[in-house]
């Protein structure tokens, strides 16, 4: 009972404070859509004030959760090279469903988006070449900017981060399997390199680095977040870290998430809410666990006295 | 402090050499974790360099690919140019890239003949452009201009605060401040300063 309402505290400081700024920061760029644009050009009003409001307080968050993050109590030092399963128990626990539900989720929610980009990829690289075609025949087109590769790829790349994803869920539900952070982790921080490759080239164009900075730095965001999720299993924790990009990937996503929302660009939404469900998912898990690590039950029929290894940990599913 | 590191990890050394023996125990190879390990680490540095590379190209520089004919002699279809654009504030005479959305989505690469608060007069008759009543010297110039086809357009115009006037070096195959669709450019619509040209090697100069 006392270490439940220890968990809770520790998931509730970083939960409450996630949530509650990544909901102000999606109504201030609600407000900054809705008046910080010139209407007819889209160009960005210098000054506005909703602008300048949403840069103090993503900045004010981040430097919010650096102090969270460098006050989180941790019952361990940081590992050393080459004792890479220590920091797996950080994601140990065999009767909470949350976790695993919420990666689970968030897998499915990343594989939806390549529906919604493959059509698109596939239309794009079509008109792409019957313009090539067109050219080569010697009459005066126009060869589109895109040719849909890097849309296509990036809904590969969706399908990538459902399998790591769900490998993520499934250690979760399993613990004592192999590694609870899980090097899957690292492949939706892959997916993601595409992804941002995708959105930076959809926007290069564009002068008004308003309309498309936020879903890059999310993406970004996001990246470093699964790698150092990945990290936990690869003996190069930076637990710390971690938390502080959790809840950077959800403050920066729901910023981002308004904007995709608004221009009903339906997959970054999908990939945006994965991203966001799996770092609220770590946040819930992490910090109570880094305080109070669970500690590897004993193993019916072994010696008393030795501790049992991760690997042979029981399962309660 | 609770014991959460596993046996293998507190004991890497056992079993590695006979009991009593004397010989300094050698560590058995850790293999897998080392592998996994690098594996993990060259996979970060790519997703550290991915997300370095796009924010320098987002907010300090990029590089671009020029397509048409509008600036030569200056610039080349396919040349590759780097572009400067923290804290760029456009001046007469630079190269700058910019989208103007009434006209197209791609970007447009052009150099900027006047800013805000000059007069520009762009005469075909003396293949002149006037800033302020003054004639240019533009050693830049690939031919002699002539009228355009869709006429004068925009030649004879005061430039409005927080705005420039651009034209391309190629004159005659054009479409700049004078062609109506493009017009005044806001400085706000420019992405950055053009630098060098990057590629081919055989032209590397600056801008």
């Amino acid at each position: 009972m006392e270490r439940l309402s220890k968990n809770l505290s520790a998931r509730t400081l970083w939960l409450l404070f996630a949530l509650a700024a990544g909901f102000v920061c999606a109504a201030l760029r609600r407000w900054q859509l809705a008046s910080a644009f010139e209407e007819g050009t889209g160009l960005a009003v210098p000054g506005a004030q909703a602008s300048v409001i949403l840069t103090c307080v993503l900045v004010m968050s981040a430097a919010w959760f650096v102090i969270l993050s460098m006050r989180q109590p941790m019952s361990s030092p940081p590992c050393a090279a080459g004792q890479a399963r220590r920091w797996d128990l950080v994601f140990l626990d065999a009767g909470d469903p949350v976790y695993p539900i919420s990666v689970v989720v968030a897998a499915f929610l990343a594989a939806a988006s390549a529906p919604a980009l493959l059509p698109t990829g596939i239309s794009q690289w079509q008109d792409y070449q019957k313009a090539r075609a067109a050219l080569a025949q010697g009459l005066s087109v126009q060869l589109p900017s895109n040719n849909g590769a890097l849309t296509i790829a990036t809904a590969a790349g969706a399908l990538l981060a459902f399998l790591g994803l769900l490998q993520m869920g499934r250690d979760g539900l399993h613990p004592g399997r192999r590694g609870k952070g899980g090097f899957s982790a690292a492949l939706p921080g892959v997916a993601g390199c595409i992804w941002l490759m995708e959105s930076f080239r959809a926007h290069a164009a564009n002068p008004v680095q308003w309309d498309y900075a936020p879903l890059l730095l999310a993406i970004m965001s996001g990246m470093m977040f699964y790698m150092d999720f990945a990290g936990i299993s690869a003996g190069a924790a930076r637990p710390r870290r971690l938390l502080w990009l959790a809840a950077m990937t959800l403050v920066l996503s729901a910023v981002a998430l308004v904007s995709a929302i608004c221009d009903k660009a339906w997959a970054d939404a999908l990939l945006l809410l994965s991203q966001s469900l799996t770092a609220a998912a770590v946040l819930w898990r992490l910090p109570p666990n880094l305080e109070h690590p669970p500690k590897p039950r004993q193993i019916p029929g072994s010696k008393p006295g030795r501790t049992p290894t991760i690997q042979e940990e029981p399962t309660d599913e | 402090m609770e014991n959460w590191e596993s046996e293998v990890e507190q004991n890497p050394q056992q079993g590695a050499s006979a009991p009593g023996d004397g010989a300094k125990p050698e560590a058995k190879p850790r293999r897998e974790a080392s592998d996994g390990r690098d594996l993990y680490l060259n996979v970060r540095v790519l997703v550290v360099m991915m997300s370095l590379f796009v924010l320098m190209f987002t907010f300090v520089a990029r590089i671009i690919v020029v397509s048409g004919p509008s600036m030569e002699n200056t610039l080349h279809g396919g040349d590759l140019i780097l572009v400067w654009s923290l804290g760029y504030v456009p001046k007469q005479g630079d190269i700058v890239v910019l989208t103007q959305e009434s006209y197209q989505e791609d970007s447009i690469v052009k150099r900027v003949i006047a800013t805000e608060g000059q007069h520009v007069y762009v005469d075909y008759v003396r293949n002149t452009v006037y800033v302020d009543g003054k004639p240019l010297e533009e050693d830049y110039t690939k031919e002699q201009m002539f009228l355009p086809a869709w006429g004068e357009g925009v030649n004879n115009v005061v430039v409005p605060e927080g705005c420039i006037f651009v034209m391309g070096d190629n004159r005659n195959h054009s479409a700049d401040s004078r062609f109506p669709d493009i017009g005044i450019v806001d400085i706000r619509c420019v992405i950055g300063r053009g630098m060098a040209v990057m590629f081919p090697f055989n032209r590397w100069k600056g801008l």
